[in-house]
């Protein structure tokens, strides 16, 4: 029986700054599925997904020296690395003309009310999202999964700024306390 | 301040998920250094959010771990530091190759940025004027209640042909809008045509190039027209006033 190397997280640390392949092949093999649960709650088309992830971990490859740890844990960063990317890829012009059956206008608002309306499978970290109540549940999946600004959810919901920023801290608050 | 009221009150979620502002984001940073009960918080959330997303977590295609693991061996690999007092010398070098070659790129890239930014400008300036002259042009004819309208199809030899001409019933002027035209031979000309009682009456030479400049063209005016024509014509010829070449396109008002 071979023993399963397990690191602390400084050593995984210290030895992806030295860009030590094993170490990398242990953070692919223990956080890959909980960052593609993330990136697929996102991006709904498979291959594209795919690519996401595989973009993310070069990525966490190359800019593992600009990794702050008293900013948060490793996988706090990777986890807002994959996130940024998944949205960032949805709000590409390719994905955008890759979705052919949905025309999605320019315009913000109307890509705000859409979205309130659309019905995206519930995968990965969004599976939790079900329990909210529905106005907070459409704040988080706005602001956390479609990474839109509170301004521009104010605006395009109409509810003013200071109600959307408490319900979302109150939905968080709420989302914390199902996890523990 | 209230420590325990702004753990609470859901600063540390926002933080960790990356919603809080940058403003936020700094003022949790410092309450993370000076109250360890905020950074214990913290710390706490994200280890619950991290087993929320292992709990979550969907498996990843097979294959995908080597193709990343091709691209970064291909594309990520770090040369080691030579070290010593001769490497201190070769650096310092480097450094002053390198800083020289920053400056003369920097250099020229100034320059080139400059002279396109020009070219844009003049680039800019044109299409502004034409495109005055054109939304003129359209705006003259669409309030106009006098201007006819002829959709001018096009004849068997080229069927894919269109053209249009507005025409002023009052000033008797004369717009063509080249639709789709094919490319003629080098040594060919379009000819613009009024058909009154069947009888061609010359409205010019199409003298623009057909496949670039869509635009509306002034054309001679037509003192009475029932229909226009467009036939293809061998160029400089003696006598213009009546057609010889095939027809391309034709219409009725």
């Amino acid at each position: 029986m071979s023993l399963k190397t397990t690191y602390s997280e400084q050593e995984l640390l210290y030895l992806l700054q030295q860009r030590n392949e094993k170490a990398f092949s242990y953070l692919y093999d223990n956080y890959s599925g909980a960052l593609f649960g993330i990136i697929n709650s996102i991006v709904t088309q498979k291959e594209i997904a795919n690519d996401v992830l595989q973009n993310v971990f070069v990525n966490i490859w190359k800019k593992i020296d600009s990794y702050d740890p008293a900013k948060g844990r490793l996988f706090t960063w990777m986890l807002n690395i994959a996130r940024n990317a998944a949205i960032d890829e949805v709000r590409s012009k390719s994905y955008r003309d890759s979705q052919k059956n949905q025309p999605f206008p320019e315009d913000v608002d109307v890509n705000i009310s859409g979205a309130v309306t659309s019905k995206v499978s519930d995968v990965g970290l969004k599976k939790i999202l079900s329990k909210l109540k529905s106005e907070w549940r459409v704040l988080v999946d706005l602001s956390y999964f479609q990474g839109f600004t509170h301004e521009e959810i104010s605006k395009a919901l109409n509810i003013p700024l200071g109600t959307v920023k408490t319900r979302i801290r109150s939905a968080l608050i709420e989302l914390r306390n199902m996890m523990q | 301040m209230n420590v325990q009221e702004y753990i609470s009150g859901g600063i540390v979620e926002s933080y960790v998920l990356g919603l809080a502002s940058a403003e936020e984001r700094s003022e949790f940073e410092q309450m993370c250094r000076l109250y360890p009960e905020v950074l214990k918080a913290r710390i706490a959330f994200e280890e619950a959010l991290e087993k929320q997303a292992l709990d979550t977590a969907i498996i990843p295609p097979a294959d995908l771990k080597n193709k990343i693991l091709e691209q970064i061996n291909s594309g990520g690999k770090v040369i080691s530091m030579q070290t010593g007092a001769s490497a201190k010398i070769n650096w310092l070098k480097y450094v002053a190759a390198a800083c020289f070659i920053l400056l003369a790129g920097s250099f020229y890239w100034n320059i080139s940025l400059y002279n396109k930014n020009k070219k844009l400008r003049t680039d800019n300036d044109n299409t502004v004027a034409k495109l005055n002259t054109l939304e003129n042009d359209i705006r003259i004819l669409q309030q106009n209640p006098n201007v006819k309208m002829a959709a001018m199809k096009g004849m068997d030899i080229s069927p894919q042909s269109y053209t249009t001409v507005y025409w002023d019933t009052a000033s008797h002027d004369v717009y063509l809008l080249a639709n789709n035209l094919p490319i003629p031979p080098t040594d060919k000309q379009y000819q613009l045509w009024a058909l009154l009682d069947g009888k061609p009456v010359d409205l010019g030479m199409i003298d623009f190039d057909v496949n670039q400049k869509r635009l509306l063209v002034r054309m001679k005016n037509a003192q009475n027209a029932q229909a226009f024509a467009i036939t293809l014509e061998k160029k400089d010829r003696p006598d213009v006033s009546a057609p010889q070449g095939d027809m391309y396109v034709m219409g009725k008002l």
